[in-house]
């Protein structure tokens, strides 16, 4: 299904008068079902704000974004707790798990939110483990596992309501390069195998190796997008490495 | 620099704390008002018991002492914790540990100082309240003036002044032992729930239940329990103690093994998240959750406790001194000559009625009260449960008199016209029984039990009165017994002199009565019942131990001459001396125990704000992410609130009952512990609404 999500000239500007800072600027694009775009830019680019408006913590200063036929920007407080309720899912860098549940219980407590029943939730919540290879560690709390291991709790949970659409913000900045891959890898699965829509920022080129999409965002505006097609996952890193020096990204984007 | 740093410090913590810097300065407040109390020069001037106040709010001072100071070494502690970042930078920058911790002090003393002039100003205002309750409890007028006394703010600054000197005495340790990395790093620290031997721990709230259980059964039928033995009761308190402490653990532990047992109720809503929230709260806080339990019991059990003496002091006093004035003599020739020359000099005299206490050599009423009414326990009786006879002929208690008392008719119609009862009339072979109600009450109709003779053989029994007589020592102890004038061959046992005035009796009769009583010397009764100045020879006395004070326990007065207009301002000041320090140590304790609460969710509040934003992004809704806020607040709130109230309720209650039983007082047993809990409850919601508010804006601000 195309124009699964749509964003039109979307616009975020900070401060006022003559002190305005246009964090994003007049961008539009849109995401098709069963995608995996990744957004990628320099420090102060855009695109934590641009993720923000997406999942609707920020309200845009003008423009639209359409899930299906809703428009997101349109709606009430708790017209959008509701929508972002019913229609997504959210992974963060410092994971964002409850220190005071155990792992299997901050999946729990997601689906406990949408009034499911217990024994739905429990099958449901061992199946997604069982799929992030977490069902090990269910019972410990979050200060007992690795990095890794509360990025992928913090994936069940994202997923346990198969949301419309996966958000993820910088979802392997804290963790090391074998749990980044394992996360990734992760990521693809749930892309491939459970369908899911995933919308990923990032500033670091192997992590946004994995997506099948990319834009580049800078100052605020898209002035790059790249599309991975058919191609191995190792050209279309050298692609986005190519993209990145020709805007002057950092050496220290690329791992 | 340092000083400009302090004040700003100053100032963001004093927004930060505010619920503890308000409980400061209520507690220098409350600390100037009692103070003034014992310092106020026109009270000293015009009570003479003011010693016993003084005492009892020294006292009351020593434990609100030591709980402030435990609030502040807490608070210290507390502070130096959320600020640790902030120390590590100072140490990056350069400072040296010994000026940091000058500075923290500094920020202390500084915020205490604030504390204490503010806590000065409203304290003005909290001791015309209090001065205002008291002189009208002492039937005095109170003209609002401001009384500035040099030793009550010597005494109020160096009470607050020393709870700061033993709370931050060892704080300087502490930075002794900083090290930069774990100050920098303690913010980012996660709340680290080590969960182990939890199916064992909940058991311990299971023993706290059925302690409590065994507590109350304790109370309430000691006897079922091995009694009321020093080595019980000592065992009780360790176990309350015990029960008190452990309960939170038992309670955390519980909640975890119901969430680890996926019950049903976990998957309801955002159940599992407060159970959650709660348990490792609980946890983490267990020994000041405790602390804060026993605190409140404290609260409520002083609350209870002035509250029954405020009754008491409202519905008794009255009753127990029916006549104008009362003037005793143990001397049956007495004809009070000196007596009522001082009382007509000092007042207006409407009525004189003297009159003698009779009896007949025989102590049957005596012995029977002396074995049958609980006061006595089991003091006067054999193994067996019969009387013992060589204990009732050394008693020294000065109860009762050594003999039964009487009186005659004529003069009973007499005195109770005075009082404008009713005269009652008697057969020639009648006899009636005045007696005080609670002493009826508790031994019921024990008419069958006497033999009164008269001269012409046993009288019958017509009835028992019990309007107030002034039965605790004039009139008899507890009772008497009220014959036909001629009916018995009588002695005389003492003499009494009832007087009836105009108006009010003047400021110092009952003093001016007293002196002459000493200049006497042979009229003076000490009330234990022998002659001051004399050897105890019961021969000599009219008759040998003819001074009684009744049975009355807990509070109790017995005088030779008694003015009820002296008296009742006197009595009711000594009871204040009671309500008052018990109602000090009451707030102090809840204020301190709810400070504790609110700072303890207040600064946790940035932990807090990052556990709702995730609840918010996994699409909870503003209303209902409140709604999660106040069902945690209430939830952290109640349980040290309910469980203190359970506790402190059977204590209460128990103590109520005593009370009632003994003095006789007419009052629901569930009177005093209702109205401390009410009060309670006024002080606690306010609390709560000032942190749910902050809680709220603190959440919100950020999310």
């Amino acid at each position: 299904m195309d124009q699964y999500i749509r964003i039109c000239d979307v616009e975020k500007y900070y401060g006022n008068g003559s002190n305005i800072t246009k964090a994003v600027d007049r961008v539009s694009f849109n995401v098709d079902k069963g995608e995996f775009v990744g957004v990628m830019g320099a420090s102060g680019s855009g695109k934590t704000t641009l993720l923000n408006m997406l999942s609707t913590i920020d309200r845009v200063t003008a423009g639209h974004i359409f899930y299906g036929d809703t428009d997101i920007t349109e709606l009430s407080e708790d017209g959008l707790s509701k929508f972002r309720k019913e229609n997504l899912g959210f992974v963060f860098q410092d994971y964002n798990l409850l220190d005071t549940l155990t792992i299997e219980e901050n999946i729990v407590l997601a689906m406990t939110i949408h009034k499911k029943g217990r024994q739905e939730i429990k099958e449901k919540c061992d199946a997604v483990m069982k799929l992030l290879g977490i069902e090990e560690i269910a019972g410990k709390f979050p200060y007992q596992v690795s990095g890794g291991q509360k990025q992928r709790c913090a994936c069940a949970r994202a997923l346990i309501n198969q949301p419309r659409l996966l958000l993820a913000d910088e979802p392997t900045g804290a963790l090391d390069s074998r749990s980044a891959q394992t996360l990734l890898e992760t990521f693809v699965r749930m892309n491939q195998e459970l369908e899911a829509t995933i919308f990923m920022v990032t500033h670091d080129a192997f992590s946004a190796s994995y997506c099948s999409r990319i834009l580049f965002l800078k100052d605020g505006k898209i002035f790059h997008e790249l599309i991975r097609g058919d191609k191995t996952r190792r050209i279309f890193l050298n692609e986005i490495l190519d993209v990145l020096s020709l805007t002057g990204g950092e050496p220290s984007d690329v791992r | 620099m340092l000083g400009k740093l302090a004040v700003r410090n100053v100032k963001r913590s004093a927004r930060d704390y505010l619920v503890y810097v308000i409980t400061m300065t209520f507690v220098a407040a409350l600390m100037f008002a009692f103070n003034s109390i014992i310092f106020s020069p026109d009270i000293r001037e015009r009570v003479d018991a003011v010693g016993i106040m003084a005492a009892l709010v020294g006292l009351a001072t020593f434990f609100v002492v030591i709980i402030v100071t435990w609030l502040i070494n807490y608070m210290v502690r507390f502070m130096l914790e959320k600020r640790s970042r902030e120390f590590g930078t100072y140490l990056l920058l350069g400072m040296r540990k010994k000026e940091i911790s000058r500075l923290y002090m500094r920020e202390n003393v500084l915020m205490g100082t604030g504390a204490f002039f503010a806590g000065l100003v409203f304290g003005i205002l909290l001791q015309q309240i209090l001065m205002a309750v008291l002189y009208s409890m002492i039937q005095l007028d109170y003209e609002l003036h401001l009384e500035f006394n040099r030793w009550c703010i010597l005494m109020t600054a160096g009470c607050f002044w020393g709870c700061y000197f033993l709370a931050l005495f060892r704080c300087k340790g502490r930075f002794k032992k900083m090290n930069i990395c774990d100050l920098m790093h303690a913010g980012n620290k996660n709340e680290e729930i080590r969960e182990s031997h939890e199916k064992g721990k909940r058991w311990l709230l299971f023993l706290a239940v059925i302690f409590l259980f065994l507590f109350g059964l304790w109370l309430f039928f000691g006897g079922l329990l091995g009694g009321w033995n020093g080595g019980t009761i000592i065992g009780f308190i360790v176990g309350l103690v015990l029960t008190i402490y452990l309960f939170y653990t038992g309670l955390s532990a519980s909640i975890i093994c119901y969430i680890r047992e996926k019950k049903e109720g976990i998957y309801k809503g955002q159940n599992l998240f407060l159970l959650r929230q709660l348990s490792s709260k609980i946890k983490t806080m267990r020994f000041t959750m405790g602390t804060i339990t026993a605190l409140f019991m404290l609260a409520f059990l002083g609350c209870t406790v002035a509250m029954m003496f405020g009754d008491y002091q409202n519905k008794i006093l009255k009753e127990k001194f029916p006549f104008d004035v009362q003037v005793y003599s143990a001397d049956v020739e007495d004809d009070f000559k000196k007596e009522l020359e001082v009382i007509k000099d000092e007042a207006k005299v409407k009525y004189i009625y003297p009159y003698h206490i009779y009896t007949d050599g025989t102590a049957q009423v005596n012995s029977w009260l002396y074995t049958h009414l609980r006061e006595f326990g089991t003091m006067y009786l054999k193994k067996d449960g019969k009387p013992d006879d060589k204990a009732l002929a050394a008693r020294d208690d000065g109860c009762y008199c050594e003999y039964d008392t009487y009186m005659k008719l004529s003069d009973y119609n007499h005195l109770r016209e005075m009082l404008g009862y009713e005269k009652i009339s008697l057969k020639e072979d009648g006899y009636a029984i005045h007696i005080k109600k609670r002493v009826l009450k508790e031994t019921g109709d024990f008419s069958g039990q006497l033999k009164i003779l008269g001269k012409k053989g046993e009288l019958v029994f017509s009835g028992y009165h019990t309007e107030a007589f002034s039965q605790d020592g004039h009139n008899g102890g507890d009772y008497v017994i009220v014959v036909p004038d001629e009916a018995c061959d009588l002695a005389p046992y003492y003499a009494e002199l009832a007087v009836d005035i105009e108006g009010e009796a003047p400021g110092g009769l009952a003093r001016h009565l007293d002196e002459l009583d000493k200049e006497n010397g042979s009229a003076y009764m000490d009330w234990s019942g022998d002659k001051e100045g004399e050897e105890e020879d019961s021969d000599t006395l009219q008759g040998p131990n003819n001074s009684c004070c009744g049975s009355d326990t807990i509070v109790s007065y017995a005088a030779v001459n008694l003015v009820r207009d002296n008296v009742i301002p006197e009595v009711k000041y000594i009871l204040s001396s009671i309500v008052f320090p018990c109602f000090y140590i009451g707030l102090v304790f809840v204020c301190i125990a709810l400070t504790v609460l609110s700072v303890q969710q207040l600064s946790d509040s940035a932990k807090y704000r990052f556990r709702y934003g995730v609840l918010k992004k996994i699409g909870l809704s503003k209303r209902e992410i409140s709604d999660v806020v106040k069902r945690q607040l209430i939830a952290y709130y109640l349980c040290p609130a309910l469980f203190a109230a359970v506790i402190a309720g059977i204590i209460s209650v128990f103590i109520s009952r005593k009370f009632i039983f003994y003095t006789g007082i007419e009052t629901h047993i569930f009177q005093y512990f209702g109205i401390s809990f009410l009060l309670f409850f006024g002080i606690y919601i306010l609390y709560f609404v000032t942190t749910y508010v902050e809680f709220k804006r603190n959440i919100e601000n950020e999310m």
